[in-house]
């Protein structure tokens, strides 16, 4: 009888430990507390403008007030829905009103001003800004985020820590650090030192105003006039190692190397281009497709590519290129990227780490 | 007998190297997603074909989903893929047409060979565009989807694109739990670090694309395939194109509710893996091709996968016939050694990945249902098991391979 009761306990106790290990699986499927399918965004917050519609969303309220204290020309201040407070700014010159904590020139406040605004150096804003004509910031100031129905100017040295969108156009002073999403209906000009994420604009200038440059882009002498789909078909060859195209060269069709490739100065490719190791252009040189390394790519001054331009690891882009067209824009994206005085380029430039802007040698 | 065994347990330990060798690239390593911020271009015209026989239940909700993607709507034409339907799907479809004139062109087909790689090759008279997408009835593509396909195409190397399936009827029973798991291994760490790596992502033949001119040049959908995307997958690879992996490009998929659907499922996965290993298995490793070593290794690998089931069977049968026949390859302590070292890491390596898997999805509870996943690699083995057999038995007792459609659960019209 002990015999057989020790057994069952044995038994028993075995089970038991079995059971063990199934035991938090067993609530698991019971209780169901992570059962949901994985968020995948269907909303798609990828678009660079995602933060600033739900922010104009977030605040429509307070900028259907903003109205009437631009009508009145007053301030006011309150709170929105989630405990945010704001300050409403009716005329161009009460930024002397602005709600500072003393030692540390900060405000908490979110602030939208109906007219133009310009506002002294150093400054924290902790909250966003809306600006419904143009914003001309100080310099050394920190901005959270700035949404703008105008234009912006951003003062040297100044911060924008989440986004920025403006439906003009934004200047950014030398050395400004632009973190997040940066975009604008118009035009975007980055000044020497200036640091960046993400970019996007039917025109992104690095160095020099709008005015100072060429309007659209044009095209280096000797290169195509009429711009040739950046999307390029059929055709293309294959090498197994590296490969020198010599200057002035014209390839049709795509090419494919397994090694590094250089494109000789004013070398003409009629197609798209990838390499697997480093990838040059020397100056001058025209791609009508995309250009794309699997590890770092460096382009000449002068030069034209039609469509992406990607590389894995780093791309450095020199003086008086172009890349897209205002008609075909087009992406450069790396996870460095540097960018010398005299570039433009149409669309979105994407640096995952760290971009810059730097002043031509 | 022994030597038998003993070429078992190094395949068995070259794939647990190769688990851990995936998971930790994936946890620790340099992550590639050259593509996917490709998000401005002069976008090219693309087909999404949408294959389907009998999808009522589904039709609707992919077609109104790719109704409302941000690709340019006169770059982008919907191919609704009928095949032979005999439900409403038909009627669904040209209900859409009328609603969105211009966006979406049918292709009802009546007749002719089973199977979606037939289906999709009757259908290519349609196609006219250099990128081609193609998704199953049951997917829903998210608002970004398409122009984060199509981008990889920009590189001229790219002949093919995968993106990510993620199960939407997680939360149903435990089998769509388990599936949820093995999903999340599969693409997450698996398809990635094959990406990373730059060894062989698998065409997944759903979420994915194909460019029209590399498609040609390697002779078109195979329609005696079971999985055109395994047979597409090692054709490109073998004429010098390249099929990349997009893991965030997020499709939500269906799975299998029941576990006779399931197992029709991973059987039919696995004759046409076993199909593909045939035709290119050697092909692949001493052919004279564009692949490189690392790729040559992969692939196959890749192809065995499913091998790999009756294999461990056969493994058990040896290890239980030679303790059994008194036979002591090893000295006693170092045999005990050997068994509690795999024991530690070795069945632990699939368990491992999806674990990382999981963490890598910022997901937490899920996670403890890791050891109901036994069951789910029991079911698998023996279902995989009984294809392979049948595979083998095929030329004596005169089966035909047939397509069997996968079911659908989803209750909304």
């Amino acid at each position: 009888m002990i015999a057989a009761l020790a057994t069952a306990g044995l038994f028993a106790l075995a089970g038991a430990l079995f059971l063990l290990p199934l035991i938090p699986a067993i609530v698991e499927l019971r209780l169901k507390r992570d059962a949901q399918a994985l968020n995948v965004i269907q909303q798609y917050a990828g678009d660079i403008r995602h933060f600033s519609f739900g922010f104009r969303s977030y605040a429509s309220d307070l900028l259907a007030s903003l109205e009437r204290c631009v009508a009145s020309g007053e301030t006011a201040t309150g709170t929105l829905p989630h405990g945010d407070r704001y300050l409403l700014l009716g005329r161009a010159d009460t930024t002397q009103l602005l709600p500072l904590s003393a030692s540390e020139k900060k405000c908490d406040f979110v602030v939208a001003a109906g007219t133009d605004l310009t506002l002294p150096d150093g400054i924290t804003f902790a909250k966003e800004m809306y600006a419904s004509r143009q914003l001309t910031g100080g310099a050394n100031c920190t901005y959270r985020a700035i949404l703008s129905d105008d234009e912006v100017r951003l003062g040297r040295a100044s911060k924008v820590i989440r986004w920025a969108h403006a439906a003009k156009s934004i200047h950014a002073e030398q050395d400004c650090d632009l973190y997040g999403r940066i975009s604008s209906e118009v035009e975007i000009d980055l000044q020497a030192g200036c640091f960046f994420q993400r970019l996007h604009a039917p025109r992104i200038a690095f160095g020099l105003p709008a005015a100072q440059q060429d309007s659209a882009g044009a095209l280096p002498l000797d290169q195509p006039a009429e711009p040739i789909s950046s999307f390029i078909a059929a055709g293309r060859r294959l090498v197994d190692g590296d490969l020198k195209i010599p200057a002035r060269e014209i390839v049709e069709g795509s090419i494919v190397t397994r090694g590094g490739l250089h494109i000789g100065a004013g070398a003409q490719i009629l197609g798209s281009v990838k390499s697997n190791h480093h990838l040059s252009v020397d100056s001058g040189a025209f791609v009508a497709g995309s250009l794309i390394s699997a590890t770092t790519m460096h382009i000449g001054a002068d030069c034209q590519i039609g469509g992406p331009v990607i590389a894995e690891h780093e791309i450095l882009i020199e003086s008086g290129s172009r890349c897209g067209t205002f008609d075909r824009p087009t992406t450069v994206s790396a996870p460095v990227i540097a960018v010398e005085e005299g570039v433009v380029a149409f669309g979105t430039i994407w640096a995952r780490h760290e971009g810059h802007a730097v002043a031509k040698p | 007998m022994i030597y038998c065994l003993f070429a078992i347990v190094a395949v068995i330990s070259l794939y647990t190297a190769r688990h851990y060798w995936f998971t930790l690239n994936r946890l620790f390593g340099f992550q590639r997603h050259p593509y996917i911020d490709t998000d401005t271009a002069d976008w090219p015209q693309v087909t999404i074909l949408v294959a389907g026989h009998n999808e009522e239940k589904v039709i609707s909700h992919i077609l109104a989903a790719l109704m409302g993607v941000n690709y340019p709507p006169e770059k982008m034409l919907v191919v609704p893929v009928n095949d032979r339907s005999t439900d409403r799907t038909r009627e669904i479809i040209d209900r859409f047409c009328q609603d969105h004139p211009g966006r979406i062109r049918p292709f009802h087909r009546t007749g002719g060979k089973g199977g979606k790689a037939a289906a999709l090759k009757d259908a290519m008279e349609l196609v006219g565009t250099e990128v081609i997408l193609i998704f199953d009835a049951d997917y829903i593509p998210g608002t970004g989807l398409i122009k984060q396909l199509v981008a990889p195409f920009f590189d001229p190397e790219v002949g093919g694109v995968m993106g990510r399936v993620v199960p939407l009827n997680v939360g149903t029973n435990l089998l769509t739990r388990l599936l949820d798991l093995e999903r999340s291994g599969g693409y997450q760490v698996d398809q990635q670090a094959r990406m990373n790596l730059r060894l062989v992502p698998q065409h997944g033949g759903t979420v994915a694309g194909v460019r029209l001119s590399a498609l040609r040049e390697i002779g078109g959908w195979n329609d005696d395939s079971l999985t055109e995307d395994t047979d597409l997958t090692y054709r490109l690879l073998l004429h010098g194109w390249k099929t990349v992996y997009q893991n965030r490009s997020e499709c939500y998929e269906e799975v299998p509710e029941t576990w006779q659907v399931r197992i029709k499922q991973i059987m039919r996965w696995a004759k046409g893996h076993n199909q593909a290993l045939a035709s290119y298995g050697l092909r692949l490793l001493f052919g004279k091709h564009r692949a490189t070593l690392r790729e040559r290794i992969d692939g196959f690998l890749l192809l065995g996968v499913y091998i790999m089931a009756p294999v461990t069977l056969l493994g058990w049968l040896l290890a239980l016939s030679v303790f059994y026949e008194g036979i002591a390859p090893l000295h006693g302590v170092i045999a005990l050694l050997s068994i509690t070292a795999y024991s530690a890491v070795g069945n632990f390596a699939a368990f491992f990945e999806i674990a990382a898997a999981a963490r890598l999805d910022y997901t937490r509870q899920r996670i403890c249902l890791l050891p109901f996943l036994i069951l789910g690699f029991g079911v698998s083995i023996f279902s995989v098991s009984r294809a392979f057999v049948s595979q083998l038995m095929a030329p004596l007792t005169g089966a035909q391979f047939h397509w069997d459609k996968t079911e659908r659960f989803r209750t909304t019209p």
